[in-house]
């Protein structure tokens, strides 16, 4: 078999002192900036680039994707002791994460994100080392057309992940919708809402959003219970280790999760963000009851955490065999490789395997570092978030504005975070969950460009959207979703069904 | 009248014995090159390149700071803010000055009144590719099929107002050919659409399309500079393949705000050439069929403005709108 002598080699390369150093730098840096609200994958890469540059190109790179995928582990943390995402692929996990942790049950929330990530991680490993170009091939298949129709099933899905109101969730999604509306149309060139602020031209920006909504607001939130119980969970974590109970319950959430995650990675612009929503949606609706998703259900933090994972891992293959990033960090790694004088592509897997197979090989010994890192050290993690609240807040604000400023090096996204942060602490008073609106507003733009996309393409013939059979099958499920959604509804006219 | 004029002479001698003794010195300090782009791209890669060569030979470190955004605006203004003094230089594209002018109303800079051109440090050409599967295999195919039924042969760019997309346009008035145009988001998703076959052809830098032209996803059916490409010499050119008249290419380029002096202008530019001519920043460039550039400021801002000149007249003729 190929396959063995493949990894044969690329073992050879990731079980060296120095890559298996850097392979350690990397996750540990991953873990640290995922703990840390704000501060994320492309801050982190875009610094350590310069260092890159006297490094081997497997060096580098394993460095490199530690720190991404690494960053996704550590999100978790924060969102289920502080209730803000570490990540914004993590934003799903305060849902039920945080709800746990309220009911002292935090260190299994902990364990479960741990061991669904590790789980997710090694077996989306598996997939890029054997099915990398295959699926690469599928990728490329993706018509517009298709894209805007899963896009749809992902929108119908926001609604599901409302707590409470229906109506609410629908307002967020719309709300989402508009503000996604803000930037460069991609057809025709024009901005739209852009009020002559070259800042806005390219749309909101999305980790202003997401730290103001889930970040600031929840810091201002906390502050106004005065003296009270301050609702941050790191003092009484318990074990980590989760019981027989919950491994058994989380299972087939985590084998769920992962599967989704390692599909949606896989497609440019979705990855481990649009996984980790996908996941929890699907969660609410198959999961076997008894259901308590949004009251501390421990499926719903494992099925997020093992699909953002899977997702981080499987979004390495466009990459990696076609030279396409699938998003920000992955188009800085490309720059990486173009600077040691590598152009990414197909011709990597042949012309350079032993650095593909490093980078492969590398990941699990990164995912098995991580594990190390989050289950056995993870009071480590949690103590850096059980500073006094005195302290800890300053230093989320802190580190939310240097994350916000680092994505650009732009003042304005800042003035961005303070209106969002308001706007958060808003929904907070009104009891809106602003996780539909996030959702709203990264797929809002999207669906756009793909539905126009596939319009202009097919010169206005709107037939198109069914005569694709991924595009009709998507469609049908988004049909099915609403009406499952719809019917409950419209039988007892009573919002408990929604709640679920 | 006389000691006016003598109190204009010793400030001006004031003026000009810091510069000299500034020249000498620089750098003394870190230098910092803005580029109003993401990390990653080939303007991002063409700054880490020089900067780390600039850090070898002087000794002092070269931070690159990404200011992406807003077609550049952002990060152009940053640097026609910075202090000319020498430590914040930029590196730029055709986009910045010689798209962004033709194609948007208010351009909220000047080349001549804001900034010195000190060389073209990377000058790549773009290509036009059609999916391999597909029936054109040449440029002449492809604006026969156009010419055949207008507005139907599509053709990915990365975006409405980029270089790429002008170079489409062009092409077209050149030959009377209309081409369907597709705008992407970027590079990468552009050419991606090209190698998966939703859209037959493409207008792309051929660093981009480099992974799908070797994969053989793509064929490349015409390079846009004057000359072949090095890269492959059997690629014919735009010209060759009668499109008349019509050459373009991705230039990245090194600036300095208006004011910096003279004498650090020049000791750039020195460093600049040597730089430009070492071979692992060939080869470097070479990857993406980019050749290293080394023109006086002075060619370099002819080049440009003539481009500028070139560009507006497509967008004019070809009614080109970004707003």
């Amino acid at each position: 078999m190929d396959i063995i002598a493949n990894l044969a080699l690329g073992f050879g390369v990731a079980v060296t002192v120095t890559n298996l150093l850097y392979c350690f730098l990397g996750v540990f840096l991953g873990t640290l900036i995922g703990v840390l609200p704000g501060i994320g994958p492309v801050a982190t890469v875009a610094m350590l680039l310069p260092l890159t540059f006297s490094l081997d190109p497997a060096t580098a790179m394993i460095m490199l994707a530690g720190i991404y995928y690494g960053a996704q582990y550590g999100g978790s943390t924060t969102a289920i002791l502080v209730n803000i995402p570490g990540e914004s692929s993590s934003v799903v996990t305060t849902l039920d994460g945080y709800q746990m942790a309220r009911q002292g049950r935090a260190g299994p929330a902990l364990g479960i994100a741990a061991i669904g990530s590790f789980i997710a991680g090694s077996f989306a490993t598996l997939v890029v080392a054997l099915f990398s170009p295959p699926l690469a091939e599928i990728a490329l298949k993706f018509q517009p057309a298709d894209y805007f129709s899963l896009m749809v099933f992902g929108l119908v899905g926001a609604v599901v992940l409302a707590r409470g109101s229906l109506r609410k969730a629908i307002g967020m999604v719309v709300l989402g919708l508009i503000l996604g509306l803000v930037g460069t149309d991609v057809n025709s060139g024009v901005m739209r809402f852009t009020f002559g602020i070259p800042a806005l031209a390219e749309g909101i920006s999305f980790v202003a959003l997401a730290m103001g909504l889930f970040g600031v607001a929840e810091v201002i939130a906390n502050l106004e219970q005065r003296g009270k119980n301050r609702e941050v969970f790191t003092s009484r974590l318990g074990s980590v280790l989760p019981s027989r109970g919950d491994l058994k319950r989380s299972a087939w959430s985590i084998a769920r999760g992962t599967g989704l995650g390692s599909v949606l990675g896989i497609l440019p612009g979705g990855g481990a963000l649009l996984a980790s929503f996908a996941a929890y949606t699907i969660e609410k609706k198959v999961a076997k009851p008894p259901r308590d998703f949004g009251n501390g259900d421990i499926r719903g933090v494992a099925a997020p955490e093992a699909a953002n994972n899977a997702g981080a891992q499987t979004s390495f293959i466009p990459m990696l065999t076609l030279g396409v990033p699938s998003n920000p960090t992955m188009a800085l790694m490309i720059g990486a490789l173009m600077i040691q004088g590598i152009q990414p592509g197909p011709q990597v897997l042949t012309q350079r395997p032993e650095l593909f197979w490093g980078i492969v090989a590398s990941m699990w010994i990164g995912n098995l570092f991580l594990l190390a890192l989050n289950l056995p050290l993870i009071g480590l993690w949690v103590r850096l978030l059980a500073a006094p609240y005195r302290l800890l807040f300053p230093a989320i604000l802190v580190f939310c504005c240097i994350g916000v400023f680092t994505i650009n090096n732009n003042a304005s996204d800042l003035f961005q975070l303070v209106v969002f942060s308001a706007l958060g602490y808003l929904l907070i008073k009104l009891g809106c969950e602003p996780a539909p609106l996030i959702l709203g507003l990264v797929l809002g733009p999207m669906m756009e460009e793909y539905l126009r996309r596939a319009l202009l393409i097919s010169l206005g013939d709107p037939t198109v959207l069914v005569t694709s059979p991924l595009s009709l099958a998507f469609l049908l499920a988004a049909a099915a979703l609403l009406a499952s959604i719809a019917v409950p509804l419209i039988r007892s006219k009573r919002e408990e069904a929604l709640k679920e | 009248m006389r000691w006016t004029a003598s109190i204009f002479a010793a400030l001006l001698a004031l003026a000009s014995a810091p510069s000299q003794a500034q020249a000498q010195e620089y750098p003394a300090k870190p230098i910092r090159i803005i580029v109003p782009f993401a990390p990653g791209g080939i303007v991002d890669t063409a700054a880490r390149v020089v900067g780390q060569k600039l850090h070898e030979r002087w000794g002092q470190q070269v931070v690159i700071e990404n200011r992406p955004g807003g077609n550049g605006f952002i990060g152009v203004m940053a640097t026609a803010k910075s202090p000319a003094d020498g430590y914040t230089l930029m590196m730029a594209h055709t986009g910045e000055f010689s798209v962004n002018p033709a194609i948007f109303k208010d351009v909220p800079y000047e080349l001549e009144r804001d900034f010195i051109p000190i060389t073209l440090i990377n000058d790549a050409p773009m290509v036009f590719v059609v999916n391999s599967g597909v029936p054109y295999k040449s440029m002449q195919d492809l604006i026969a099929a156009a010419k055949a039924k207008p507005g139907t042969v599509a053709v990915s760019t990365p975006g409405t107002g980029s270089i790429q997309h002008l170079l489409l346009e062009w092409a077209g008035l050149a030959t009377g050919a209309k081409f369907l145009h597709v705008p992407y988001k970027g590079g990468a998703p552009a050419i991606t659409a090209t190698a998966g076959g939703e859209v037959p052809a493409g207008s792309a830098a051929m660093g981009s399309a480099m992974p799908h032209i070797t994969s053989g996803r793509v064929t490349v059916v015409a390079v846009t500079t004057g000359k072949r490409s090095a890269v492959n010499m059997s690629w014919p050119t735009l010209q060759e393949s009668g499109v008349p008249g019509v050459e373009s290419s991705i230039w990245a380029g090194l600036f300095a705000p208006k004011g910096v002096p003279q004498p650090i202008i020049d000791k750039l530019y020195g460093e600049l050439t040597k730089i430009l001519e070492m071979p692992d920043v060939k080869e470097r460039f070479a990857a993406g069929g980019g050749v290293p550039g080394g023109m006086p400021p002075a060619a370099f801002k002819a080049h440009i403005v003539k481009e500028a000149a070139g560009l507006k007249e497509v967008v004019i003729k070809a009614n080109v709108k970004a707003e």
